[in-house]
Parts: C-alpha cells; sequence; structure tokens
C-alpha cells in the first residue's frame, strides 16, 4: 500500500519538477562564440573603443523618444576607466582612476567626486547600484559574461552569419520573455562585439541599439589620462544615494 | 483499525507534500533578471554579483560553487580578471551542451574566483591590483545623502574626505561646524507643504521617489542671492546680537515642545538660535511671529494667495504682521539664499535646503526655482 502512494506521490510531482525548470534552448555554438568573444576580453590588458548608441525612452507622454550617443570608452588593467558620453541628452565625462570615480557634467559644469572600489568592475557595479550611473556596454565587460547570458536568458541561438559594416559576424539570439537580446560578434580573429540591440517588452517595446567602432587594443594609456582634474570653474556638488 | 490510521497518515502526507511543491511553483518560474536588467551598465543583463546572488534559488546552484576561472597569465592586469566561466554548464537544464560547453572543465585554474564572489563577502586583496601611487588620499569628494532619513552618510569606503563643512540640515540635530563646534537644533521649517494644483507632468522618478514639479527641469548653477549686510546664512555665528534683535514668539502648530525650551531671535530677517556660546542663524522657524519682515521681501503665489518670501522663509500677513509658514510645493521663487546644498539627482540637479528640493526652471527667460513635492512611489 506504501508503495502504492509513493508510486501516485512521484506521478504527481514529475510535471511541478518540470514546470520549476522552464524549457530552455541553448545553442553551442552560440555559447562557443560568447565564450571567445569573453576570453579575449578577458586577456585584454587595455582597451579603447567608440559605441554609438540609440535609446529608447517613453517621454512626458508616454510617447517614444529616442536618444542618441557616442561614447568614447577607454579601460586600462583591473582599475582604470574614463569615458565621455555626447548626446541629444547632454555631454558628460566619468574618470575611474582606482580610488576615486568622477562624475563630471560638461553642460552643468558640476561634478561628483566619490571614493570607489579597487576594481572597474565592482566600481561599475556599485556606482550603478548605489547612484544609477551607467556605463556604456559595460555587460561586455563583466568576467562572467556567457554565464550571466545563460543565467539571463531561456533561449540563445545562432543564426548564423551576416554583415554589419562591411565585417562579417556572427548573429547571436537571447530570448526571454522580457528581453529579446540580439548580438552580432566579429568572426576575425578578434571576436570582438560589433552590434547589439535590445528589446524591452513592455507597455510600449523599447530599443536599445549600440554599435561598436574603432576597437583599439592594448594601447598604451598614460595613467593621468584617468584623474579627473576638475575646471577651475566647475563646482563640487552632493550626491542623493538611490533608496 | 490500524491500518485504516496508516491511510489516513499517508493520505494526509502525500496532500501535504503535493501543497508543498504546488506552493513554490510561482518563485521558480519568476524572471530572474527583474532587478538586474538595469543594472551593469544600465541594459538588460545581471551583473556577477547579481548573478551568484540569484543563482541560490536556481536548480544548478551547485555550479556557482564551482566555478573555475580561465584567467591566463595576464589576469592580474587584465582589465575585468579574466574570463570567468562555469566549470558544469552541463548541468544546465535541456542545454544542446555539446563539446563546446564543457570545453572549459578541463582548464586550468587559479584562485581568482573567489575576487568575483561578490555576493557580500568579496576578497578584494585577491586580485592584484596596482594602486595609483599618487598617494591623493585627501581627494575632496561629494557629501552622499539619502531618501531614508539617514541623510549625512559617509563616503564609500574608509576615507573621508576633507570637506571642512558637513551640514546635514535635514535632521533634527544638525551639527555646523563654522569653525566653532556648536551642536545647532533647527527642525521648525524642514518640511514642505502638497500643492493644490494637480500636476500635469510626470514627476522625475528616482529612488523610488517621485519629484513633482509644474514646469521642466531647466538648469542653471545655484548662486545664493545676497540680501544685504543683514542677513546671516545658516551656521552663522555671532557672539551678540545688534540692539534691532527681537525675541520671537512661536506659534506652535504640533506636540513638539522642543520650541519652548528654544530661544529665537529675530533680526532683519535672519533668525538666530541662542546657544550657550552665542547666537547661530538658522533656517526661519515655522510659527515665528514677527512684526515686520524686510522691505526686500517679494510677493510669490502659494496655492492661489499671496505670500511673501525673503532668503528662504515664507511669510502670511496676519493681524500681528507676518507668521512663518512652511514651503508649499509648486511655488516658485526667484532665488535663493546662501545655506542650500546642490544635490545630484539621478541626472538632475536640485538645490535642498532641509528637507525642501527646489528645481530650477527659467520662467521667461529668467531663472528661477519651484519647490518640489517629492512622494515615495508605491
Amino acid at each position: 500500500m506504501i508503495k502504492k502512494y509513493l508510486v501516485i506521490l512521484i506521478f504527481c510531482s514529475l510535471p511541478f519538477l518540470g514546470i520549476s525548470q522552464p524549457e530552455r534552448n541553448i545553442d553551442s555554438t552560440a555559447v562557443f562564440i560568447l565564450d571567445k568573444m569573453a576570453d579575449i576580453i578577458g586577456e585584454l590588458e587595455s582597451v579603447s573603443f567608440y559605441l554609438e548608441t540609440t535609446t529608447d525612452r517613453q517621454d512626458d507622454s508616454k510617447k517614444i523618444r529616442s536618444n542618441y550617443s557616442v561614447s568614447h570608452v577607454t579601460m586600462n588593467g583591473p582599475n582604470n576607466l574614463v569615458f565621455q558620453k555626447t548626446g541629444n541628452t547632454g555631454r558628460i565625462g566619468f574618470w575611474y582612476d582606482g580610488l576615486y570615480a568622477s562624475y563630471y557634467s560638461f553642460d552643468e559644469n558640476n561634478y561628483v567626486t566619490l571614493e570607489a572600489p579597487d576594481n572597474t568592475v565592482e566600481m561599475i557595479d556599485e556606482m550603478n547600484l548605489r547612484f544609477g550611473f551607467q556605463f556604456p556596454a559595460a555587460d561586455f565587460f563583466y568576467p562572467s559574461f556567457t554565464d550571466d547570458i545563460l543565467d539571463s536568458f531561456d533561449t540563445l541561438e545562432f543564426l548564423g552569419k551576416t554583415v554589419i559594416d562591411g565585417e562579417e559576424c556572427y548573429y547571436i539570439r537571447a530570448l526571454n520573455d522580457k528581453m529579446n537580446f540580439q548580438l552580432w560578434v566579429s568572426s576575425s580573429n578578434w571576436n570582438l562585439p560589433k552590434r547589439f540591440v535590445i528589446l524591452q517588452k513592455g507597455e510600449q517595446t523599447l530599443r536599445i541599439e549600440s554599435v561598436f567602432n574603432k576597437w583599439e587594443l592594448n594601447p598604451t594609456i598614460p595613467s593621468s589620462v584617468f584623474e579627473f582634474l576638475p575646471p577651475k570653474s566647475a563646482k563640487l556638488i552632493d550626491i542623493l544615494e538611490k533608496s | 483499525m490500524n491500518s485504516y490510521n496508516l491511510k489516513t497518515k499517508i493520505s494526509a502526507g502525500l496532500i501535504v507534500m503535493l501543497l508543498a511543491l504546488l506552493l513554490p511553483v510561482e518563485s521558480l518560474t519568476a524572471q530572474r533578471m527583474g532587478h538586474g536588467a538595469s543594472r551593469g551598465g544600465g541594459r538588460s543583463m545581471s551583473r556577477p554579483s547579481g548573478a551568484s546572488h540569484s543563482r541560490s534559488a536556481r536548480p544548478s546552484t551547485s555550479r556557482t560553487t564551482n566555478r573555475a576561472t580561465n584567467n591566463r597569465a595576464s589576469s592580474s592586469r587584465s582589465i575585468n580578471g579574466g574570463h570567468n566561466k562555469s566549470t558544469n554548464r552541463s548541468t544546465r537544464p535541456s542545454s544542446s551542451n555539446k563539446s563546446a560547453t564543457n570545453r572549459s572543465t578541463n582548464r586550468s585554474t587559479n584562485n581568482q574566483a573567489s575576487s568575483r564572489d561578490r555576493s557580500g563577502t568579496a576578497n578584494k586583496n585577491t586580485r592584484e591590483v596596482s594602486r595609483p601611487s599618487t598617494g591623493n588620499t585627501n581627494k575632496r569628494t561629494s557629501d552622499v545623502r539619502s531618501n531614508n532619513g539617514n541623510r549625512s552618510r559617509d563616503n564609500i569606503g574608509n576615507n573621508s574626505g576633507n570637506r571642512t563643512k558637513n551640514v546635514d540640515r535635514s535632521k533634527r540635530n544638525i551639527n555646523i561646524d563654522n569653525s566653532t563646534n556648536i551642536n545647532v537644533r533647527n527642525n521648525r521649517n524642514t518640511y514642505v507643504r502638497g500643492s493644490s494644483r494637480a500636476y500635469v507632468r510626470p514627476p522625475y522618478r528616482y529612488g523610488g521617489f517621485g519629484y513633482y514639479c509644474h514646469r521642466p527641469y531647466f538648469y542653471h548653477p545655484y548662486r545664493p542671492f545676497y540680501y544685504g549686510p543683514y542677513y546671516h546664512p545658516w551656521g552663522f555665528f555671532v557672539a551678540t546680537l545688534a540692539t534691532t534683535a527681537i525675541i520671537v514668539s512661536i506659534t506652535s502648530d504640533s506636540n513638539d515642545s522642543s520650541s519652548e525650551e528654544e530661544e529665537y531671535h529675530y533680526d532683519n530677517g535672519t533668525y538666530y538660535l541662542k546657544t550657550p556660546e552665542g547666537f547661530v542663524a538658522v533656517q526661519a522657524p515655522v510659527g515665528a511671529q514677527v512684526p515686520d519682515i524686510p522691505k526686500e521681501a517679494e510677493k510669490v503665489e502659494v496655492n492661489e494667495t499671496n505670500n511673501y518670501y525673503y532668503a528662504g522663509a515664507f511669510y502670511e500677513e496676519n493681524a500681528d504682521g507676518y507668521i512663518v509658514v512652511p514651503a508649499t510645493a509648486g511655488t516658485i521663487v526667484p532665488n535663493l539664499p546662501e545655506g542650500g546644498e546642490e544635490v545630484k539627482v539621478g541626472e538632475q540637479t536640485f538645490v535642498k535646503f532641509g528637507e525642501t528640493y527646489y528645481q530650477p526652471i527659467q520662467v521667461d527667460g529668467k531663472d528661477m526655482y519651484e519647490i518640489a513635492e517629492v512622494k515615495e512611489e508605491s
């Protein structure tokens, strides 16, 4: 009798166990390409690139408005980062020298300087979490990029090769019920990201599209580039932490 | 009888186990991208710490504990410490693992994985980080404020900036260091009355709060208005007051009995609090009744009535003269006195006096400020 109940229990449990693990479709070729790209990024000791980004936002009347920006990002070693972003919403700069992170608004001529964690990835994470700072294409520089993708998406597909700006690229798509992430990775010896598109599903689908340009790998960058020297007239202001 | 009891117990156990299986379904199927969506560059993917944190709820939790790093010889100078890969991706449910996904399991590893464990016990020293040798540990840093009532947090890390002034006017106990060590209690004008007009514009949202204004944000630098030689900003200390100063009576609208213990003085638009050492200029206390206000006071429209504004204080006229009233959201003022602090709130910069946020705006080409109504978003 007990055996009979145990059998019923096991059979009844199976559907629920199935629900707890959503159906996944992971293409090993896509994983391989992402790993290769992350390997190359992980081996870089310094890098510089430009990023052209178009970001959809809802305006006051809840209609979509696209913002455009170009960022020039430079990273050196584990604890140096600088970028400047210019777009239709203004121009800002961000400097991180391993000790301090500074955000400067060229338009408002004011800046915030904060003590920061001692490596770039943690700094990015903390600044974004605590103050909402956004860093261009920062996701690609997290050391476990592939695993993050695998954790976040149920479907990861390799959709073949395509040409972007005259460069042959691998076309990868990741999906979950809230997001559609498409990535083009160069098929050259340097498997670096070329372009990505994110479609955020919601009341309205918002699109973020970025194109990488002018990759410089392991350039020699003087450390002074990462130190922020505020203009004489610039004002140090306080900052409100996100709750 | 025994057989009947046994059957009953087993049936009950079966029901309980089925219920237990049913209950966690929602959490197991919940999306894990939720909070991570906007982190790590404001994009969509989870950051490492978020990922490792949320993995604990996943069936494949063991994967995170067996992470292997694939850092090569140059990882100490790598921009991100080297690529970290899972060693046992093959444990993922229904993933079509081929040779590629297991490729990393045979790679040599080092101990840098611990430096990537940012679930609260990150060991920052495990990575060979070459800190800049500038020795510049006294850089002037911004004050970090928060909306949870704990306004004057220290900066990140252990180094405190060398700001000479750390004034937290939003709390009841204010420590103003203007070369004197005086603890000044200043609690009577630090809240904002709501606007009677409905807001047409959606609020500016940041950190779980909405900042409501009738007019759009238009930045202009905060340049304190000079109110003349009689006006003194908050924290200004004087040993003695002019003979024109008077003791003000305060009409209390709350149960706060502290005002009865405090002695406020008023002189030409400036309010002083008596301390054992002398007098410290403070924000105008709500409820203070004064016979007159400076002639420079301007009329401002507040909730379709007129108030008078002078040096950050709002007055209503009455039979005995003028009484200090709280700031009202939506009020537009042409200038602000000394004592405010510019605070970066997300992508915008406000001027903050106590609990009052002034949003920079422009009216007919003139730089002005509107008092924002700050509401916690549900």
